[in-house]
């Protein structure tokens, strides 16, 4: 029994439940750069395969079911500092009990992917809510919408499908500037991409150096949203918690109803 | 700009901003309605913002008596021009500021005037500018059936306000509007439902029923006999889209500016819910915006916590297979206000509990407080692997701390206090108490979330977002 150490990727965990199977137990799978030692067993550094990881994902599809493979892959992107545990202790259980898995909700280890699972699609939607596009100027009258977010979990491509569709006939980026990447969409599709920088007075500089600046009237449109946002308050009702519940403090930055510099 | 500010804020007042129940795929050049209904921001008083929510014009010539724009109120007036909503309209949408439009409007010259540029306003933004996101559409009543089918051709919702609950308060307080103007409309959304082939219902309320059939048709008197033809006609589809209202229709009631009972307040929902099949009544605290000598006045605080109950109450009758004469036998006609009303119509009917889960019904399950349908459907499931056990059902969502005195699970009774109403009303009080606190602030306001949101089960989640007009 041994602890797995991974270098953070979804295949990287898979290759730790590989080798639970075929090396020897897992006592957990930890983060390497987050490891601390355990005085109870010693760890070994997974390198991550891509053809053992395909082997469980496949076993997970066909012996379980494509719902736990997706609840997995979703508990994945979670910011839960044991989620690797807790998806361990999930697919050992599935392998138990098949497709049944789902439907156990009364079990712990389906109980924590279900918590898990819960928040980050929580925060998924949260995200189709807060995203704030600005509309920017690139080349020859084409204009792309452009936003900011900074998500606790890394729900960024679980909100790519939404807006891709949604905005077909306008470009789009999308950055999460904690992880420093970005999905581009146009016309239905999407890739994911690190992106450039923002500059002061609201452009963006993409990668391969062109600048896009803020549209002539987008500073009239953002005003405009402004100000519909502070009349639609009925002052009788004034309730600042109840908003704060819904909109928590620390997504603000990047909404322009509750940013006005 | 400061069109925008009058307008918004002489449409604030409605409660709904429901853009649930249509799932429009992008076929426009831009958006698509999502199922599930964003609000993409909360305005400094919690309610949530969907869509931008506005009236076409407050330049109203009717005087109703409950409404700021009414004639005689002096104040800032303002109309919006067709393509300037639009284009407003659009820009917002595509900054994910907004869901979609919600156009209501007052009466500007004549019902037909109005609705006539409301319908240019939506045909713009629609072909013009390729939006497919989400149209809600409010009806004024006395348009004519022609203008109305137009306006469902490019909407995603209807809805006509039947404002007070009684055809009395109507003519007392709204004199201009009459029930006939107000019902020949919502009959004609219907009847084009069912033509089309597309009338839901309310909830659940008619679940395994064929709603679409020559029956539910309804026909009207003498007076009415146009709007019924108007959709048969088969007026030229406009070019492009097949479907009329697709997320159906809604109407909204005014709580607490007549004298009514909750009961006769729902005893109108329900017949609406039987006759016209919408999908919903929304339900709105009067705020007293206006003096007047036969309302409210100013200072009376909006019977938030009234409009909370019968939100609960409607809840049931969509959802729980409710009807309202269960939910006031061997009562006053009012909701009790200190319990959900499904507590008290169980406590009121103990010799049906307890209820044992694992052999109950669906049926009978929800009618268990604290139980909904996703709980009841996860005991389903799961009993049919391995009996349920008392210590699993708070993980499957059940809320105990209610359901508790109700149930038995494998026979055994967890209530802890003598079996009658009277006990379990006292200690559910208690611990309501808690609750109450957490829901409403130290002003009395509804909080209708609050921290423990998650752990709180999806039926309970869903009241609370209706009662932020939400869903
Ligand atoms: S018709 Fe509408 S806007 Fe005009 S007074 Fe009546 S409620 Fe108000």
């Amino acid at each position: 029994m041994r602890d797995y150490l991974y270098d953070g990727s979804f295949e990287g965990i898979l290759t730790c439940i590989y080798h639970h199977y075929y090396t020897d137990r897992a006592a957990g799978i930890y983060r390497r750069e987050d490891y601390q030692p355990s005085l109870l067993h010693g760890y070994m550094e997974v390198e991550t395969e891509e053809d053992k990881a395909t082997r469980v994902y496949e076993a997970i599809e066909n012996k379980i079911s494509t719902y736990s493979l997706r609840s997995i892959y979703r508990a994945y992107l979670s910011c839960d500092p044991d989620k690797e545990n807790k998806i361990l202790r999930y697919v050992l259980l599935g392998f138990q009990k098949g497709h049944q898995l789902g439907s156990l909700h009364g079990n712990p280890a389906v109980h924590d992917m279900d918590v898990l699972n819960k928040k980050v699609g929580f925060e998924q939607e949260r995200m189709l809510e807060f995203v704030r596009f600005e509309v920017l100027d690139a080349k020859a009258g084409q204009q792309v919408l452009y936003a900011e977010i900074e998500p606790d979990n890394d729900v960024l491509e679980l909100a790519a499908h939404h807006f891709a569709e949604r905005f077909r006939h306008d470009p789009l980026v999308i950055r999460d500037a904690g992880r420093n990447k970005a999905i581009v969409a146009y016309e239905g599709h999407w890739y994911v991409t690190p992106l450039g920088e923002r500059l002061a007075g609201g452009g963006v500089v993409t990668p391969d150096g062109t600048v896009m600046e803020l549209s002539q009237d987008e500073i009239d449109y953002q005003h405009l949203w402004q100000t519909y946002f502070d009349n639609i308050a009925i002052k009788e009702r004034i309730n600042p918690r109840c908003q704060r519940n819904f909109m928590p403090v620390r997504y603000w930055k990047h909404l322009t109803e509750m940013n006005r510099s | 700009m400061q069109k925008l500010q009058i307008l918004a804020d002489s449409a604030k007042y409605d409660v709904s901003c429901s853009s649930s129940g249509s799932n429009r795929q992008a076929n426009g050049r831009m958006g698509n309605a999502h199922a599930a209904g964003i609000c993409h921001s909360w305005a400094a008083d919690g309610r949530c913002i969907s869509l931008l929510k506005v009236l076409f014009t407050n330049r109203c010539v009717y005087n109703c008596e409950y409404c700021v724009n009414k004639r005689t109120n002096d104040f800032p007036r303002a109309s919006f021009e067709p393509d300037e909503l639009a284009r407003l309209t659009v820009e917002f949408y595509r900054r994910n500021y907004i869901e979609g439009l919600f156009l209501s409007s007052a009466v500007e010259v004549s019902p037909d005037y109005t609705a006539e540029r409301i319908l240019e306003c939506l045909e713009l933004l629609r072909y013009k500018y390729g939006f497919s996101g989400y149209i809600h559409a409010k009806i004024i009543p006395g348009v004519s059936p022609e203008i109305l089918h137009r306006i469902g051709l490019v909407a995603d919702r209807l809805s006509v306000n039947i404002e007070m609950p009684t055809s009395k308060s109507l003519e007392a307080f709204a004199p201009q509007k009459k029930p006939k103007q107000i019902f020949a409309p919502m009959r004609q959304i219907t009847n084009t439902l069912i033509e089309t082939n597309s009338l839901k219902g309310p909830g659940t309320m008619f679940k395994g029923q064929q709603l679409n059939s020559s029956e539910n048709y309804l026909s009207g008197g003498a007076s009415t006999g146009h709007a019924v033809t108007a959709g048969r006609a088969g007026l030229p589809a406009v070019p492009g889209r097949g479907t009329f209202a697709a997320a159906g229709q809604t109407t909204q009631m005014i709580i607490g500016a007549g004298g009514e009972t909750d009961e006769s307040i729902l005893t109108t929902s329900e017949n609406l819910y039987r006759t016209f099949k919408m999908k919903r009544v929304y339900y709105s605290a009067y705020i007293p915006v206006v003096n007047s000598p036969i309302l409210p006045d100013k200072k009376t605080a909006p019977p938030l916590a009234r409009e909370h109950r019968i939100y609960q109450a409607d809840w049931l009758l969509r959802f729980y297979g409710f009807s309202v004469s269960e939910l006031f036998a061997r009562g006053d006609g009012n909701l009790d206000p200190d319990l959900d009303p499904k507590v008290t119509w169980a406590l009121r009917n103990l010799d049906k509990f307890p209820v044992e889960v694992n052999t109950a019904s669906y049926e009978e399950l929800m009618r268990i407080p604290g139980i909904g349908h996703k709980s009841a459907m996860r005991i389903i499931r799961q009993r049919r692997f391995a009996a349920v056990r008392y210590d699993e059902l708070k993980k499957m969502g059940v809320v105990l701390k209610r359901a508790r005195y109700f149930i038995l699970c494998c026979g055994r009774y967890y209530g802890n206090r003598k079996f009658e109403p009277e006990t379990i009303r006292n200690s559910m009080l208690q611990m309501e108490s808690g609750l109450q606190m957490s829901m409403f602030d130290s002003g009395g306001n509804l909080l209708a979330y609050d921290s423990s949101w998650q752990k709180i089960e999806e039926g309970e989640r869903r009241e609370k977002l209706s009662l932020a007009g939400v869903i």
